[in-house]
């Protein structure tokens, strides 16, 4: 049917497609994103599987066309590198636990709240989503250096004889890391969370069951799929941790972060750099899938929390 | 009556809401605070008042530039990301498909990956390319991030939509095209305009790819930021922070007033 | 005993009163029902029972003890939910057996129990099933089995078959009246629904705009409400409005737009000029074909010798409803509708012209304000 009208400049584009079939149009409409993802995610990677497996070289980043699993083999048995590796796990872990017990339990209070107190509890969460890294990492500074506002106010109040110091140390790294994927985990949690319906929680406390009691028993097997995407995102990012290592860590806070820039960018070593992100890369994905199987027994549908 | 251990235990949770509330709010506040402080040291309380380093900061042709970058990058980065996840969205909606299935986690994959094997895979990439140290490169780079976002939040409006809607129009002699772009864009403008600002700020607000994807000339205001910090520990940079915050802020009260901060808040988990 | 008392409960939300100074008594081992519109306050007041609300002001004594300030964990009283808020993750059993768990009972002791719950609530069978596999009318009737598996002392009921088809409500409601007598406890039971509230109820709470209004029996609610608003809520009536004209020792008359003379009872309040609404039920009234002898003009109630009135109309609409035929009237202008079962109808057709008759005793008459006039 044409028309007569301005609309006849979108039939005319539509023209082409007019023969195909709904899934054809469909499949069209997402090539744009298929096509993207190949060339800049999917190629990009195969490119870094196939340096990992060239040789080192002296005066070029790699050796073209070599084939080696010398690096991986290095990689493996430097006791140096196996250090970077657990300090990152490490890292990952004790952070991911934190930020997901804490996420939980804002979660279920920005649930339970009401009005300006629900929105202040989401706004102190989404400002620090929608703020860079860097300052991020770096408002600790100013907080927890030997020097900054916290250890001045415990001296001042007497708690402290001697400045701790908090940053740079493991400890700053900790605060640093948690601070910064606390905001995704609670998110992730109260998406879930939010569409729980309260009467289940009633209907536990009318038979007897307490307020810590009706929360483990009912309210926890519902978001255990927020939980996990938490958990995820968190461990992911913990472990493979930048900017707050780097900023609010001593010399020896070296998560595999640091180390490939350095291998990449100071060092030249390519093969040895993507050997590494390769082997972490495969590591990360073994937790990641262990870590959706352990917690899928205990709860719902993942993918309704995607 | 009301046990005493009931009075306690609400006490407690409280407490640590607000405890947490503080925690989240307060870096961010001290950060701001130093930015007005009259010394060069980054001390909170800051010592003195004075407006000095947002003067220096207007003065210094580094910052500017770096303003300008992440304004293009970040734009450069809206139009790509927003043009990919809406495509991709609605032809995942208009036929529940397969490869609708399978694209979900590859887009998600991005997100998973540490931030600095992008960096360090892509700079390797693009410098084979050409690309590197290019607005391109970061505009790309960035899009890596801010699809997923874009096409999970156009997902979730499209299986809202009443697709009746679309029905209508096409029943009405409207082809799928003019379906689109007359039926259903305007009642979606709201999750486009939402979408469309969040990746614009993720784009903003990253750092460790751009780190790697820029150059001294197209360094964006992460970038620019973390290696001032890395020289020197001064103001300034609270200054650039200050900006940032309130652009974060200016942006989430626009996406506010066109949905309210609860639906924000669950598109963006 | 498992009575309770609520004094003078209030519930307000800011600004909003929910429920506004209620006192009642539910006897030991009754089914009391709290019927109102949407919004009255009944779900409110039933939660203060439970627990899950504490009241503004006033208290709430249960078996002579007061527990306006125990949360709903501590309480000896167990709900059904509209929604039946059956545990998503839990099998059927476990969650019959919930309440078990949380006082303690062993994990055979809860089995045995919640079996034993199961079965008479004729849903044996069903224990490993999933909660989400089940229709609306096995969901009942596992919560119900969970909620009666704590042997609690009362049982709240929330609107719990506002969610079922017609059909099944009636059955259910059945079940629920033979549980109640099985399991002699106490029950509260909110409901809208004016015909579950007849059927279940030992006493019927009717409840308005947060405020209690009447309470009674079924049959002694219906027969003498005490306001107009219950007279409407329960079932449908023709309410007439007039002045009264003159007044005579056992009748007044009263003047309306349709006709100057209907008769209403001399009730002390009646003199000339005071107005009144009366209540026209249409299952006193009759209507046959007007005879030859009346002109179908004459819209005046005249009295016909035996204490009653009849009055000449045309008829508008004639409504099917399954057993029963609604009239509906044009009586001067205005519209009345009166009922006939099917089995007794003679075939009027729309467009005849008809006669309706009451018995004047039949009437109930309210003030201007909605109070009723010369209560029982």
């Amino acid at each position: 049917m044409s028309v007569q009208t301005p609309d006849s400049v979108l039939d005319r584009l539509w023209s082409p497609f007019e023969t195909q079939s709904g899934s054809r149009r469909s499949l069209f409409l997402m090539s744009p994103l298929i096509l993207f993802e190949l060339l800049i995610f999917v190629v990009p990677f195969a490119m870094l599987v196939r340096i990992s497996l060239s040789e080192q070289s002296q005066s070029l980043p790699y050796a073209e066309g070599t084939f080696t699993i010398a690096s991986y083999i290095e990689v493996l048995q430097s006791g140096f590198l196996q250090g970077i590796i657990v300090y990152s796990f490490r890292l990952g872990i004790i952070a991911t636990v934190l930020a997901v017990v804490l996420a939980t339990f804002y979660a279920y209070a920005t649930w339970r709240a009401d009005g300006l107190l629900k929105s202040a509890l989401l706004f102190s969460v989404v400002l620090p989503l929608l703020t860079t890294l860097v300052i991020k990492t770096y408002a600790w500074v100013p907080l927890l250096a030997p020097n900054g506002t916290a250890n001045n106010l415990l001296l001042a109040v007497g708690l402290l004889s001697a400045p701790v110091q908090v940053v740079p140390n493991t400890l700053g790294v900790v605060i640093g890391q948690v601070y910064i994927v606390f905001p995704y985990a609670m998110l992730a949690i109260y998406s879930v969370l939010s569409t729980v319906e309260w009467e289940l929680v009633e209907a536990a406390r009318d038979l007897g069951a307490g307020r810590a009691r009706s929360f483990v028993e009912v309210v926890l097997p519902e978001i255990i799929p927020g939980i996990t995407v938490a958990t995820i995102i968190s461990f992911a990012w913990s472990v493979g941790a930048y900017s707050a290592p780097a900023l609010l860590g001593a010399g020896s806070d070296r998560p595999f972060a640091l180390e490939i820039q350095e291998q990449m960018l100071l060092n030249f070593n390519w093969p040895i750099a993507t050997a590494l992100s390769t082997i972490m890369l495969v590591l990360m994905f073994v937790s990641i899938v262990l870590i959706y199987v352990v917690l899928g027994r205990f709860g719902g549908d993942v993918s309704n929390a995607a | 009556m009301r046990l005493e251990s009931d009075r306690l235990g609400i006490a407690a949770f409280r407490l640590g809401y607000v405890a947490i509330f503080v925690a989240m709010l307060l870096p961010l506040f001290i950060v701001i605070a130093t930015s007005f402080s009259a010394s060069g040291n980054l001390q909170f309380p800051p010592e003195g008042f004075s407006l000095r380093w947002y003067r220096a900061f207007f003065a210094d042709i580094q910052w500017l530039r770096a303003f300008d970058n992440s304004f293009i990058v970040g734009i450069g980065t809206t139009v790509v990301a927003t043009f990919m996840g809406i495509t991709a969205a609605f032809g995942l909606e208009a036929r529940n498909s397969r490869l609708g299935d399978l694209l979900t986690p590859v887009v998600i994959l991005p997100l998973l990956i540490p931030p600095v094997i992008l960096g360090v895979t892509l700079l390797v990439y693009f410098s084979a390319l050409g690309l590197q140290s290019s607005y391109l490169g970061i505009v790309l780079a960035h899009s890596l991030w801010a699809t997923p976002l874009v096409f999970f939040v156009m997902q979730s409006v499209f299986q809202r939509f009443d697709w009746e809607l679309r029905d209508a129009g096409m029943d009405l002699g409207a082809n799928p095209i003019s379906v689109f772009v007359y039926v259903i864009l305007p009642n979606v403008k709201n999750g486009i305009v939402v979408s469309a600002l969040l990746a614009f700020i993720i784009s903003l607000q990253e750092f460790v790819m751009a780190l790697f994807l820029s150059n001294f000339q197209t360094q964006t205001i992460p970038v620019l930021a973390w290696n001032s910090l890395r020289q020197s520990l001064t103001p300034t940079v609270s200054v650039v922070s200050t900006f940032l915050v309130l652009i974060s802020v200016a942006g989430l009260a626009a996406a506010a007033l066109a949905v309210n901060l609860d639906f924000v808040a669950k598109r963006l988990s | 005993m498992s009575d309770i008392e609520l004094q003078n409960i209030s519930k307000s939300y800011g600004d909003l009163q929910a429920v506004d100074d209620v006192t009642l008594s539910v006897r030991d081992g009754e089914l009391l029902c709290l019927l109102g519109p949407s919004g009255c306050g009944k779900s409110t007041t039933m939660r203060m029972i439970s627990g899950l609300e504490t009241p503004t002001s006033g208290e709430v004594y249960l078996g002579g003890e007061n527990v306006t300030d125990q949360a709903a964990y501590d309480r000896d009283t167990s709900m059904v939910f509209q929604n039946w808020a059956l545990f998503p993750y839990k099998t059927v059993l476990e969650n019959v057996a919930f309440g078990l768990k949380m006082r303690g009972d062993g994990a055979d002791e809860r089995s045995r129990r919640a079996r034993d719950m199961l079965e008479r609530v004729h849903m044996d069978g069903y224990e490993e099933h999933s909660t989400t596999d089940l229709s609306g009318g096995q969901k009942q009737r596992v919560a119900l089995a969970r909620s009666l598996a704590v042997d609690p002392d009362v049982l709240l009921l929330d609107e719990p078959l506002s969610n079922l088809d017609k059909r099944l409500r009636e059955e259910m409601e059945i079940e629920l009246k033979d549980i109640h007598q099985e399991f002699d406890k106490t029950f509260v039971y909110v409901t809208h629904n004016q015909d579950e509230a007849f059927t279940l109820a030992d006493r019927i709470g009717i409840m308005n705009d947060g405020r209690l209004v009447q309470v009674g029996e079924p049959t002694e609610v219906y027969r003498n409400p005490t306001n107009r608003f219950v007279e409407e809520f329960l079932g449908d009536t023709n309410f007439v409005a007039g002045e009264v004209a003159d007044v005579d020792d056992r009748y007044a008359s009263l003047s309306t737009d349709f006709s100057e003379t209907i008769r209403i009872p001399a009730f002390e309040p009646v003199e000339p000029g005071a107005s009144f609404t009366i209540s026209l039920r249409p299952e006193f009234m009759s209507i046959q074909r007007a005879t030859g002898a009346d002109s179908p003009a004459e819209t005046t109630a005249r009295a016909d010798g035996t204490g009653g009135d009849t009055i000449g109309g045309t008829v508008e609409n004639t409504i099917y409803r399954g057993s029963r035929i609604r009239y509906v009237v044009d009586v001067g202008g205005e519209d009345l509708f009166v009922e006939q079962s099917v089995a007794d109808q003679v075939g009027i057709q729309e467009g005849e012209a008809v006669e309706l008759g009451w018995n004047t005793d039949d009437l109930l008459m309210f003030h201007p304000d909605g109070s009723r006039v010369g209560a029982e």
